[in-house]
């Protein structure tokens, strides 16, 4: 009967693991899971599940009268191999502890805060802490021409760029706190974060009070289109091609694929053959250096993704101003003027750095549903 | 053979995505009835644009080519009001005024419900879905 009984939940768990592809996209933890609502379990692992976009653990938690089965969500694989975790730290049999928060919809899952085993260690901790900084800045690496190098260097040190100061778009010098999602700690706040037509600033308002769980990015893959590439924590690589007089910006999430920035004075049109009117996910983007920054002028989006983090909305007539400098080796700081008049009242701004992750190489967070 | 037709519509109901659209809710083409308009009949198709400003757009483009004359969208409740003005098959003027309310926003496969009506006193209920 016992082996039936652990036969039956093992099925269950698989059965819930097979689904979860489905069932669970990446997201904001909140989309999901209820910050007020904290829950402690102990119980015996059954099953790890480590797949993207989120590990889990299954666990039977036994009370006076049933055994009932558990789902422990965790980060994505990615980031936990990248902190030292692997699929092994724990196998079915083993006891654990875990608080978290609990499912809204009032389901038997977690988002696991703290994993302890029966030794009393601490598994599944991500450092999400950027690389020291340098007492003293060391200066950028520069072209023969005097050019910034914005990417990796022939004999040089390989690496990018990530660890963003600001994870969400909000206009220079206003305070709107946020989680690193986007989501506004308090929603009245929403309409200080950018200048907002009425009809922009509801769509805006009704995404944060739905937590976010509407993002296409991470419902249907959606590419991480305008600013949002430099919002992610996986990171963005600029690959130099001077030869050609283009840059490749690599990007580390968004099913891990690139724009292509092109610095040889052509127009905005013409980029694509046969589909010049036909408005994209990354626009079409020219730049040009100017006393050492490189200045991106991009058009042409398309309205079938959220253009930053948080869920600002965003019309085709969407048109981004990006001043991209390498003010030392360490820090790529990215300047963004956003112009969109049918979303917005007047241009806006926003400013943030990212810091030089050297000597690793980019994770690849790659989407695969993609649904939609 | 019903149980094969059935599978079949399913499948194509499935195999039909919705094509996301997040930007201005109501941008991009709508097509559903006006139930009773004995008009121009009970199907309609609605494209309607934004330029930052105003809303435009055209009713049953191709066929009976009735222009939006304004166009409203309220986001308190995101209410929507269209009048357009059109032609009978004899030729004589007249009104289309709309009235409804967006439904399941957040979703690409947004609906517009409410009612029409036309400056002669005919009525119906609306609905249109975005395609």
């Amino acid at each position: 009967m016992k082996t039936l009984r652990a036969l039956r939940s093992a099925f269950v768990a698989a059965l819930v693991a097979a689904s979860a592809p489905l069932v669970f996209a990446h997201h904001e933890p909140l989309a999901k899971f209820d910050d007020k609502k904290p829950v402690r379990i102990r119980g015996v692992v059954t099953l790890v599940d480590w797949r993207n976009p989120h590990a889990h653990l299954f666990v039977n938690v036994a009370s006076a009268d049933k055994v009932t089965n558990w789902a422990v969500e965790l980060e994505s694989p990615i980031d936990l191999e990248a902190s030292g975790w692997s699929r092994t730290n724990l196998v079915p049999g083993d006891k654990i502890a875990v608080e978290g928060i609990a499912a809204r919809d009032g389901s038997r899952q977690i988002w696991a805060k703290t994993v302890v085993n029966a030794a009393g260690h601490s598994l599944f901790v991500v450092n999400n802490a950027p690389p020291p900084m340098p007492l003293t800045p060391h200066p950028a690496p520069t072209w023969p021409d005097g050019q910034p190098r914005l990417g990796s260097s022939a004999g040089g040190e390989q690496g990018y760029w990530a660890f963003p100061s600001a994870t969400a778009l909000v206009e220079n010098g206003v305070n709107a706190p946020m989680d690193e999602w986007g989501l506004l700690k308090n929603v009245n706040d929403a309409s200080k974060v950018a200048p907002m037509q009425p009809w922009a600033l509801q769509l805006y308002k009704e995404r944060q009070e739905r937590f976010l769980r509407d993002d296409p990015m991470y419902l249907n893959c959606k590419p991480p289109g305008g600013p949002r590439q430099f919002e992610l924590n996986p990171g963005v690589q600029f690959v130099e091609d001077r030869v050609r007089q283009r840059i490749f910006v690599l990007i580390g999430s968004g099913n891990n694929n690139y724009r292509i920035i092109y610095t040889d004075g052509r127009s905005h049109q013409g980029q694509v053959g046969g589909d010049d009117e036909n408005p994209l996910f990354y626009g079409r983007a020219v730049g040009k250096w100017e006393n050492g920054t490189l200045v991106v002028d991009t058009r042409g989006f398309n309205e079938d993704f959220w253009f930053t983090n948080g869920g600002l909305p965003h019309t085709e007539q969407l048109k981004l101003i990006e001043r991209i400098s390498r003010p030392n080796f360490d820090t790529l700081k990215y300047d963004l003027t956003v112009e969109d008049p049918g979303a917005y009242t007047r241009p806006w701004s926003a400013t943030w750095t990212l810091r030089w992750v050297g000597g690793r190489q980019m994770p690849r967070h790659i989407c695969q549903e993609n649904r939609s | 053979m019903k149980k094969l037709a059935l599978t079949l519509l399913a499948v194509c109901l499935l195999a039909v995505p919705a094509i996301a659209q997040e930007g201005f809710p109501l941008k991009g083409s709508w097509l559903g009835t006006w139930a009773g308009n004995k008009i121009h009949g009970n199907d309609v198709l609605i494209v309607m644009s934004w330029d930052g400003k105003n809303i435009s757009g055209e009713i049953n483009p191709g066929t009976d080519n009735i222009k939006i004359r304004s166009a409203s969208l309220n986001p308190d409740g995101w209410l929507v009001h269209i009048e357009a003005d059109a032609k009978d098959k004899s030729g004589q003027a007249l009104t289309y005024t709309i009235d409804g309310k967006i439904e399941n926003l957040p979703l690409a496969s947004r609906i517009v419900a409410g009612t029409w009506k036309d400056s002669r006193g005919n009525t119906g209920p609306f609905r249109i879905g975005r395609q």
